[in-house]
């Protein structure tokens, strides 16, 4: 089977995107030999950043996001677009900072994986429902989108096609299953737990005890009891030269989803490399 | 192998630390059975003041007498405190010091109700200590459970007693520990410590943090039994064979109080003047 990873990027008025989803994939390449990366976009790559990505791969059919600033509308077709018989999709403001091979022999077990137990930067579960409210008032399944994987197959197939309508009518679904905390925008996972609620296929797809998870950085879920606005004014950060990440003291393993653009310095891209 | 326990004693111009020691060290030998050292800088006054504390205490440790300017807020209840020196500097010499293979380490305050700790020295682990305490004080406040050093600092553990053997590693560890105090403000800057004084909790959570590869692990293991504490907002106000009483500090009422009583346990008390009281009346027919 060919396995790869897969990344949608679109860059906006505020943040560069393609520049992340470069450093995601030099992080990849880092620290797991043999793996495969595309990234589907329509925005240009520089050369230099092409080097890491086996694809480049537009994004099928129209671009939905053209007219949103959060471009979100589009993460559907990820399925469509994987060269892969069997995908590990990551969201652009990520890095890999060890060996996670290992986790395709655990995937492979499954058609379709979401995470669902995020840590916090000290490898705490994330407990706090500051973000999920409308996941908690309307028992929606605690999927997170950033990190999942597929293998290609009517369940997953299924489940994308789904998801397409969701985010096309995402009103409607909302206002008929996460009434309760209405989010007024429209997002990949409150629409996959929708997907998921409507397919019920929680338990098949995700699993809270996997150690498939990321740290997710948040500044809201970091059993902080006074946070700020941003995490990256208040704790330290240390990208050494022999490749290990400091967060606040602690090293970082696995996936690191580190939300705010300003923690990827040119400092880390160049250390990366 | 020597079993025993190593207590510290560095007396200040109100708490009398050497006192607490000995009443320790009584309560050691009744519980635990096994030698006690006491490590202090005040032996003349241990041997003038308390001449039967040969009863208790086997082997006495002269540590240098060092003029010490840190200072800290020692409270009696809420309603009074006062600003003492605390000489706390010399616990990361246990490991030089202790004349025991195995040794436990504890605060002069922390008193033994049951034979609990005796369960460290049949693990086959160089380092026990505990993670959590366990509040008398249901009401307090959870930030002042000390759950991490800091609001975003790492995982806290409790120096107020601890187990060792003597290996190379845990020479290591406390070398490292001695390196952490020397430069405390260093460390204490790098992990968002807004406490300028040296905690030897702290320098041991650090250390802890370190050897671990600054990740969290299942190492050190917890000592046997549970750490009971309470804060020197709460007052001890009677002391009767294994029973304590104490008047606990309610948190949004200051100066009002709720009874709360333990027995048979080991507990760390906080508030040294109303420990003090309450020994004074058990060691004046020694």
């Amino acid at each position: 089977m060919n396995k790869g990873f897969c990344l949608l990027a679109q860059n906006n008025g505020e943040t560069d995107y393609i520049r992340q989803a470069y450093a995601l994939a030099l992080s990849l390449h880092k620290y797991n030999s043999g793996q495969k990366i595309s990234l589907i976009t329509n925005d240009i790559v520089p050369d230099e950043w092409q080097e890491p990505f086996d694809n480049i791969i537009p994004i099928p059919w129209s671009d939905d996001a053209e007219d949103s600033e959060w471009k979100i509308n589009n993460r559907w077709k990820v399925y469509h677009a994987s060269p892969y018989d069997e995908t590990i999709v990551l969201e652009a403001d990520m890095l890999i900072l060890s060996d996670i091979t290992h986790w395709w022999k655990e995937l492979e077990k499954r058609e379709l994986f979401f995470v669902s137990n995020v840590k916090t930067y000290r490898d705490e579960v994330v407990t706090s429902k500051y973000y999920r409210k409308t996941f908690e008032a309307n028992s929606l399944p605690n999927l997170y989108s950033a990190l999942h994987y597929f293998k290609k197959g009517n369940t997953a197939k299924e489940f994308y096609n789904l998801l397409e309508i969701i985010v096309n009518n995402w009103q409607l679904f909302y206002g008929k299953y996460a009434a309760e905390q209405y989010q007024k925008w429209c997002s990949i996972d409150v629409s996959a737990a929708i997907a998921s609620k409507i397919l019920d296929n929680e338990t098949e797809i995700t699993d809270p005890n996997s150690y498939i998870t990321f740290a997710h950085m948040k500044p809201r879920i970091q059993n902080w009891e006074n946070p700020p606005k941003k995490w990256t004014k208040v704790i330290g950060q240390y990208y050494t030269k022999d490749g290990s990440l400091l967060l606040g003291n602690y090293l970082q393993n696995g996936v690191l989803h580190y939300v705010e653009d300003e923690f990827l310095t040119d400092k880390i891209i160049e250390r990366l490399k | 192998m020597t079993r025993g326990v190593l207590l510290f004693a560095q007396n200040n111009a109100s708490v009398d630390y050497v006192k607490q020691a000995i009443f320790c060290a009584k309560k050691i030998k009744k519980h635990l059975g096994i030698d006690v050292a006491l490590a202090t800088d005040n032996v003349e006054y241990l041997e003038k003041t308390y001449p039967y504390y040969k009863t208790y205490i086997k082997h006495v440790i002269e540590l240098e007498y060092v003029t010490n300017v840190q200072k800290r807020k020692y409270r009696d209840g809420t309603m009074a405190k006062r600003n003492l020196e605390w000489r706390n500097l010399d616990r990361p010499l246990a490991y030089d010091i202790t004349p025991f293979d195995e040794t436990i380490v504890m605060d002069a305050d922390f008193i033994i109700g049951n034979s609990n700790l005796l369960n460290a020295f049949d693990t086959d682990e160089d380092f026990l200590i505990y993670r959590h305490i366990t509040d008398l004080n249901k009401d307090r406040p959870d930030e002042f459970r000390f759950n991490k050093i800091s609001d975003r600092g790492i995982d806290m553990y409790w120096a107020t007693v601890f187990y060792f053997k003597k290996t190379e590693f845990m020479h290591s560890f406390f070398e490292l520990i001695k390196h952490i105090k020397e430069q405390w403000h260093f460390y204490r800057l790098i992990y968002q410590i807004p406490q300028v004084t040296y905690r030897n909790d702290y320098s041991f959570s650090i250390a802890i943090h370190i050897f671990n590869g600054f990740q969290r692990t299942n190492w050190p293991k917890t000592l046997p039994g549970l750490l009971w504490f309470t804060s020197d907002s709460d007052v001890l106000i009677k002391m009767e064979d294994e029973t304590y009483t104490f008047l606990l500090d309610k948190k949004e009422w200051k100066g009002h109080y709720t009874l709360g009583k333990v027995q048979d346990v080991n507990i760390h008390i906080m508030n040294k003047f109303s420990l003090d009281r309450a020994i004074s009346k058990v060691l004046q027919y020694e």
